[in-house]
């Protein structure tokens, strides 16, 4: 009775103390099973480990580096992403080419149609994205009162005087390029986005028929002024 | 020469600064334009035009992106304003030093043109800019006063205070009634033993109880280690279902960066951030560039002066161009294939649903347990938006048969390879 009784003990003290240190919370990320089919052997985006050391318990790489250790020695900062190679432009379905105006180019950049034929799955897009990416500083109805904008300050109201009679290539740089307070969203809104981004500004918040579309969309470029 | 030049140059618009200073510093003192009308027709006409095209970048009374406007025709005719107010950049061109100085003073910030406003409407302006919507100050305090009061009396209820003494006197009344009770028990049980009695009753009133006689019983022992065993084993297993879930984990970042602050108070959308979310297979931890859309001009947070430490790690990155390495907090395994475009743009997902309430947490981790019971539990549930979407056309037909709606599990959602391959 009581070996059986000290056993029990001893036993359930073990399993507690292995028990609760599995379990992830705060700092600790828990117990993995067959680590080896967790962690990813070729790169991952947005997984990088740079200690050589991590998981050498259970490497069997030839390099001699930890089981866990991923990042790409030959690139800066061991980043697993390298920028592309200068002077070469990425393809895309639509045939975009990159929109090389300056900042300070808003007179040939008003000159650009917009590629994108609108409709009404266009202007839902448009609103949907307008919502995601302009809506913390223009506001819902563009009147530059977003609870982001209002603690920016300068957020232009996109139905005052100034900015509705704008075109729609203009809309389009200052969305890519940024002005004034804006910073410059081309890196985060995909270009053919951003055309329905005009769209919806234009049609649905500024309230005026859509732009006579361009004779040619079929050579759809970014930028025909080149 | 030309340097003597430049110098006086530089010289002269510091006192043109300093006389701006000056004049903002006696805001109250000024007079103003007298062809600009003080009516309340031209003021409320103003007003409209004000808000419409004005109100983002100045106030009247304050300076903001641009100078307060209030004593504007004071420090310059109302001809020279509504020029100004027309094309601000052509009056700087045309070499205006007070223009000029102006430009300077507010680093060369460009105030759009409002060419378009007709005479009319620019006389409007004035007019509400100089005599429209004045804050006298002793009605401000009485606001600020009574807005106190309103603070004061909108607090109903009891307050906590009250409360925490009321609790106190009752726990006092309840220990007096026991002590009372223990009283009446000790003078009942010297009174019992005064009276006579018989052996059993005796036996019965004096009686202990043996409480090692007790632990030893079987039934107590039995009860003992069932609840001991069933203890262990409940451990044991959940302790072994928690390996490889990390549900809970939320590490230390570099930046303090709260989701509550930015998703929750200022509604900034998760994909202005995460861009990537529904064009890709993982939603993108945002580059310094993206923090800077803001925090070019938001230094410190609730307004204070000075920049917060936390945003200075961000400038920190862009100048010497480092990477922040923010630490992952979704692991997935390796051997399960997930892509958030497919869940958000296709399947219509909220962020929410998978990731908790983000926009509430000041430090962000992980809400589910991602284990493949989860997974496959809402594939078996959520029905599918085939509205819209010809993909599903075919899959409609084929399900057209069946009673329950068309769900992920019926497309293949249930399948091994689908993930895991």
């Amino acid at each position: 009775m009581k070996i059986a009784n000290a056993s029990l003990f001893a036993c359930s003290a073990l399993a507690f103390s292995l028990m609760v240190g599995c379990k992830a919370g705060g700092e600790n990320q828990g117990l993995e099973y067959a680590p080896q089919m967790y962690h990813s052997v070729a790169y991952e985006p947005l997984t990088q480990i740079k200690d050589e050391a991590q998981g050498s318990w259970l490497s069997t790489r030839e390099d001699g580096k930890g089981e866990f250790f991923n990042s790409n020695v030959y690139n800066p900062h061991g980043m697993n992403m390298r920028e592309p190679v200068s002077n070469t432009v990425p393809r895309n379905k639509q045939g975009y080419l990159p929109h090389r105006l300056l900042q300070f180019e808003l007179e040939k950049a008003a000159l650009i149609p917009n590629p994108v034929t609108s409709s009404e799955e266009i202007l839902k897009d448009g609103e949907k994205l307008y919502l995601q990416y302009c809506n913390a500083c223009h506001g819902k109805g563009g009147e530059g009162d977003g609870k982001a904008g209002e603690v920016i300050g300068g957020v232009a109201n996109l139905k005052g005087g100034a900015y509705v009679n704008l075109p729609e290539g203009h809309i389009f740089h200052v969305i890519t390029k940024g002005k004034g307070r804006m910073g410059a969203h081309g890196s985060q809104i995909p270009a053919e986005s951003r055309w329905k981004i005009v769209h919806y500004v234009k049609q649905v918040i500024q309230g005026q028929a859509a732009a006579t579309v361009a004779e040619s969309t079929a050579v759809a470029t970014e930028n025909p002024a080149k | 020469m030309l340097s003597n030049r430049s110098l006086v140059g530089i010289r002269l618009s510091f006192q043109t600064l300093a006389v701006l200073f000056f004049m903002a510093m006696g805001v109250s003192a000024y007079a103003a334009d007298p062809s600009v009308v003080n009516s309340d027709e031209a003021i409320a006409a103003g007003k409209a035009v004000f808000n419409a095209n004005c109100k983002t970048c100045h106030k009247l009374d304050q300076k903001y992106i641009g100078p307060a406007l209030r004593g504007a025709t004071d420090r310059n005719s109302a001809a020279w304003v509504k020029t100004w107010i027309a094309n601000s950049q052509a009056v700087i061109a045309s070499g205006d030093a007070y223009a000029v100085a102006l430009y300077k003073e507010y680093n060369n910030s460009v105030m759009p043109s409002y060419a378009f406003l007709s005479d009319a409407e620019l006389d409007g302006l004035l007019s509400y800019i100089e005599y429209g919507d004045k804050v006298d100050p002793a009605a401000a305090s009485a606001a600020l006063a009574s807005g106190g009061d309103g603070v004061g009396s909108a607090t109903s209820g009891i307050p906590s205070e009250y409360l925490t003494i009321i609790i106190g006197v009752l726990v006092f009344i309840l220990i007096l009634i026991l002590i009372v009770l223990g009283l009446i028990v000790n003078v009942l049980t010297k009174y019992i033993y005064k009276q006579d009695m018989d052996a059993d009753d005796k036996e019965y009133i004096s009686q202990k109880i043996d409480f090692g006689k007790l632990l030893k019983s079987d039934a107590v022992v039995i009860i003992v280690t069932t609840l001991v065993v069933a203890f262990v084993a409940k451990t044991a297993i959940d302790g072994l279902y928690s390996i490889g879930v990390q549900q809970g984990y939320a590490p230390a970042q570099p930046i303090a960066f709260s989701h509550a602050l930015h998703a929750g108070q200022y509604e900034i959308a998760c994909q202005y951030c995460h861009t990537g979310v529904e064009i890709g297979k993982s939603a993108n931890i945002p580059s310094a560039n993206i923090c800077m859309n803001c925090h070019t001009h938001i230094q410190n947070v609730g307004g204070k002066e000075g920049i917060s430490p936390e945003i200075q790690k961000i400038y920190n990155a862009v100048d010497t161009n480092q990477p922040i390495e923010w630490v992952r907090v979704h692991n997935l395994p390796d051997l399960a294939y997930f892509n958030h475009a497919q869940h958000v743009a296709v399947g219509g997902v909220e962020c929410q649903t998978c990731h908790g309430p983000i926009q509430e947490m000041e430090v962000v981790g992980q809400h589910s347990t991602l284990t493949m019971g989860w997974c496959i539990d809402c594939h078996r549930q959520t029905e599918i938006a085939t509205e819209g979407n010809v993909y599903y056309d075919k899959l409609v037909q084929l399900h057209a048969t069946s009673k329950d709606a068309l769900k992920v599990k019926d497309i293949g959602g249930l399948e091994c390879a689908k993930c895991h391959y």
